[in-house]
């Protein structure tokens, strides 16, 4: 199945906008990898980085079970052809969503988990959020993302999946 | 007069939680229509193969800049009749950069940043678990080597 996706001038706008609708409507900075930090603080306070006044972060979690809401709708209305795509299957060839692949997004999720706390932020709370803000703080992590995800595309996913 | 501003509080609250979801599924939505949510998305665009993802992140920044513009010149206050402060974020150019470049090896691994991760969670139970069992585990050993690590 081929699906085209949302166009970017239609969803792009519409992601920026969350930006001044969590500023006016909450009083919060768009972010999202604050909540890893919170989700670990209701656990243990150990490490003291964990040790915080965590309540200013909580908004981030009620926002990610938005997020895996939206998932479960997808899941349930079977609508998740995009995964599946075959115009870009045919660039990469890879049955990527597949257990087999278990290590990938265990160790993949730990870099992103590492790398977006020691950076202090992600593609939201840098790449949209702090651009918008011209932090150069961000222009320089977003700078990182790219110089990561380079070095993987071409030398590590061509290896791992033999493409 | 206790009893009702209690139930005031506690009505701000609620609507505040809900306010959050439905950002969050807002979010939601447009990502996975968007399809950014998919590693194929993420590999073309590393590959420079379409224009779609590069536009989506620039109009989403370019948007979210000038409502910031919009906010400071209108002088737009937020419910609460509060003026909007920004914060900035703390220029550590070592861990932004290092932590950055870590961030994005991941990202081009997974295909999934912060958000698409969740939606991920919802979408496929067993991987998306996988990826937040990762992310949670690279957030504690960051906790560990916090100190030892360049800023």
């Amino acid at each position: 199945m081929n699906k085209e996706p949302l166009a970017w001038y239609i969803a792009g706008p519409l992601i920026g906008l969350i930006v001044p609708l969590l500023l006016i409507l909450r009083e919060k900075q768009f972010g999202v990898s604050s909540s890893y930090r919170y989700l670990i603080s209701l656990i243990t306070k150990k490490p003291s980085y964990f040790s915080y006044d965590n309540k200013a972060d909580s908004w981030q979690i009620q926002f990610a079970l938005g997020l895996i809401g939206v998932g479960l709708y997808y899941f349930f209305t079977n609508d998740s052809d995009f995964f599946f795509n075959e115009d870009l299957k045919n660039n990469f060839p890879v049955d990527f969503y597949s257990l087999e692949n278990w290590f990938i997004f265990l160790g993949g999720g730990f870099l992103v988990g590492f790398g977006a706390r020691y950076s202090n932020g992600c593609t939201a709370g840098h790449c949209i959020m702090g651009m918008s803000q011209l932090s150069p703080a961000s222009f320089i992590a977003t700078i990182g993302f790219f110089i990561g995800g380079l070095i993987v595309a071409h030398f590590v996913n061509p290896i791992l999946f033999s493409y | 007069m206790l009893i009702q501003y209690y139930s005031l509080t506690k009505m701000k609250k609620i609507t505040n939680i809900i306010i959050s979801i439905s950002l969050g599924a807002f979010l939601g939505f447009i990502l996975t229509e968007s399809q950014a949510i998919s590693w194929y998305r993420i590999q073309e665009m590393f590959h420079f193969q379409s224009f779609h993802m590069f536009g989506l992140l620039g109009s989403a920044v370019v948007t979210g800049a000038l409502s910031l513009i919009i906010i400071k010149k209108l002088k737009i206050k937020s419910v609460n009749n509060s003026p909007i402060k920004l914060k900035d974020k703390p220029l550590t150019w070592k861990a932004n950069l290092f932590g950055g470049i870590l961030f994005g090896l991941g990202w081009g691994l997974t295909g999934a940043c912060s958000a698409p991760l969740f939606i991920l969670v919802g979408l496929s139970w067993k991987l998306g678990l996988l990826l937040l069992l990762g992310v949670l585990s690279g957030t504690f050993f960051y906790a560990l080597l916090k100190d030892k690590l360049p800023h």
